[in-house]
């Protein structure tokens, strides 16, 4: 099979640096718009709700419910073999926003729908951390 | 509004399977030139090409053209994945309505069999067609693919509904029933429910019998004027109506992945055709994965949101069922050409084309679905016997 290249380092836009930069000091930060007072995930230049450009950045709960999630049983590159089976989720987070994530710290079969959450991360070098979730 | 004016009256598609040695233009050439022969017309009457291929091979619909030595007025090739090819014909039909063309070739071909057995072709696969964006969201939690994010509102539908895996088994066994007895099917052998059950698993709740196939082939329709139609050799199928829907927002946003797009698409469609869905007497629907197909059945209105699993198990999807669906075999079974093959299937049934054990009995109406993008594109045609 051919050596797939898998970006486990991300690459972080201007727009998402300080998402990352928050990861890497282990805070989940996302941006919240002051007009509207609403919160939005992926990062962007506007609020995606009224589209101001009034906005920040917000260190957030952590909490999330799980919204849904899938089980990888086969591996899409052979970096991630060792790695299976591993949890893909998306949380909803307190604040409203949801994301993608791993969903880690119990056993993959043990995992449900509407289970709560709490964010956790994991250093991946090269001053990078991934958030995942765990059972609160 | 849109008058009824357009009509599919040719109708055809390549070889369908694993064929190596051709590219995807070479499929889709062989398809453009089968279904123009069908609709008994010669290369002069095409006027316009909305032909796609894969999304790494740019401006397919003009290479196409120097291919088959053709000068047209309309021409372009379209960016919204799978929901892609019923829209072309709808693009197709508003352009012959509006005077921008007479006849349309639309068309897609892939050979996603061959492609993904060369060197490299994993690699660039991996690397191909998602936008930064969304890969900066997802590669370095592992997730990697479409099985995955159709498999997320899968497990999604199960939890707000009870759906079961057995209900997604019935999906793919009523497809390969169909496929069957389809002799250009990819995929013809009988499936057992016990043999779904113990597919190889691929992301729950998918094993490998819930995804579509990897397949070499093109597909072709000739769309013209009703009026000119009523000169050719076939029956001519009516365009009559069509809708489309697009949650731009995201799949996973609100309940996008639960009550698709299709419900808005089938509702604009419906409210053109002036019919209800108990009047379809046949759905070719954008079956990527068995869940699309759960999805849709229910957001096409054919039973309640929710009920689908079980008004599946109930044999609704076969020939004699209540809504008779993807009758070729589908992409589950018949062999993946982004929806092409849908709209192809359901003009020879609207043409009463088959013999009687393939043959939707009477079939008048049918409605076919195209569903993609980033998961979030999705569009609907509604064809008529003329």
């Amino acid at each position: 099979m051919d050596e797939v290249l898998v970006r486990d380092i991300p690459q972080p836009t201007p727009e998402s640096q300080p998402f990352w930069d928050g990861a890497a000091h282990g805070e989940l930060r996302i941006q919240r718009c002051n007009a509207c007072e609403r919160f939005w995930f992926p990062p962007s230049n506007r609020c995606q709700h009224c589209w101001s450009d009034d906005v920040e950045w917000r260190t957030v709960s952590g909490r999330a419910e799980l919204y849904t999630f899938t089980v990888y049983r086969r591996a899409y590159a052979p970096a991630l073999k060792e790695q299976l089976p591993y949890v893909v989720g998306i949380v909803e987070l307190e604040e409203g926003p949801r994301l993608v994530t791993n969903v880690v710290g119990c056993d993959p079969d043990e995992v449900r729908v509407g289970m709560p959450l709490r964010v956790t991360f994991r250093d991946i070098g090269e001053g990078f951390a991934l958030h995942g979730f765990e059972p609160r | 509004m849109y008058g009824r004016t357009a009509a599919i009256v040719g109708a055809a598609h390549s070889q369908i399977g694993e064929i190596p040695g051709v590219t995807s233009q070479g499929l889709m050439a062989d398809a453009a030139i089968a279904a123009i022969a069908d609709a008994g017309l010669t290369p002069k009457d095409i006027d316009g090409i909305l032909v796609r291929g894969p999304d790494d091979e740019y401006a397919f619909q003009q290479q196409l053209g120097e291919r088959l030595g053709l000068n047209v007025s309309f021409t372009t090739s379209l960016d919204n994945g799978g929901a892609s090819q019923t829209l072309s014909v709808i693009l197709a039909a508003m352009a012959i309505e509006a005077g921008f063309a007479t006849t349309v070739l639309c068309g897609y071909a892939r050979n996603s069999w061959s492609r993904t057995r060369m060197p490299g072709s994993r690699k660039a696969r991996m690397n191909q067609s998602t936008a930064a964006r969304t890969r900066e969201w997802r590669d370095s939690w592992g997730y990697f693919g479409e099985p995955a994010t159709h498999a997320l509102g899968a497990q999604r539908h199960m939890a707000m509904y009870g759906t079961t895996k057995e209900h997604l088994g019935h999906i793919a066994v009523s497809l390969r029933e169909h496929a069957s007895r389809n002799p250009s099917a990819q995929m013809q052998a009988p499936l057992t429910m016990e043999e779904y059950l113990d597919g190889r698993a691929i992301v729950d709740p998918f094993g490998i019998y819930d995804c579509s196939l990897r397949t070499d082939a093109g597909g072709a329709v000739v769309v013209t004027s009703l009026d000119r139609a009523k000169d050719l050799p076939h029956t001519p199928v009516i365009v009559r109506g069509f809708g489309s829907h697009n949650n731009l927002t995201g799949w996973w946003v609100g309940d996008n992945m639960v009550k698709t797009a299709a419900r808005q698409s089938g509702e604009m469609a419906y409210r053109m055709a002036e019919v209800d869905p108990q009047d379809i007497d046949t759905a070719q629907l954008y079956d990527c994965f068995t869940y699309m197909v759960l999805a849709q059945i229910e957001d096409y209105g054919f039973c309640e949101k929710g009920a689908g699993g079980e008004f599946i198990a109930s044999g609704a999807l076969r020939l004699d069922g209540a809504i008779p669906t993807n009758t070729s075999g589908g992409q589950l079974s018949e062999g993946h050409v982004e929806g092409m093959l849908q709209v192809v299937e359901g003009v020879r049934q609207l043409r009463h084309e088959y013999p009687e054990h393939r043959q939707v009995p009477d079939a008048r109406l049918a409605l076919i679905s195209g569903h993609g993008g980033n998961t979030v594109c999705h569009t609907t045609l509604i064809l008529e016997r003329g």
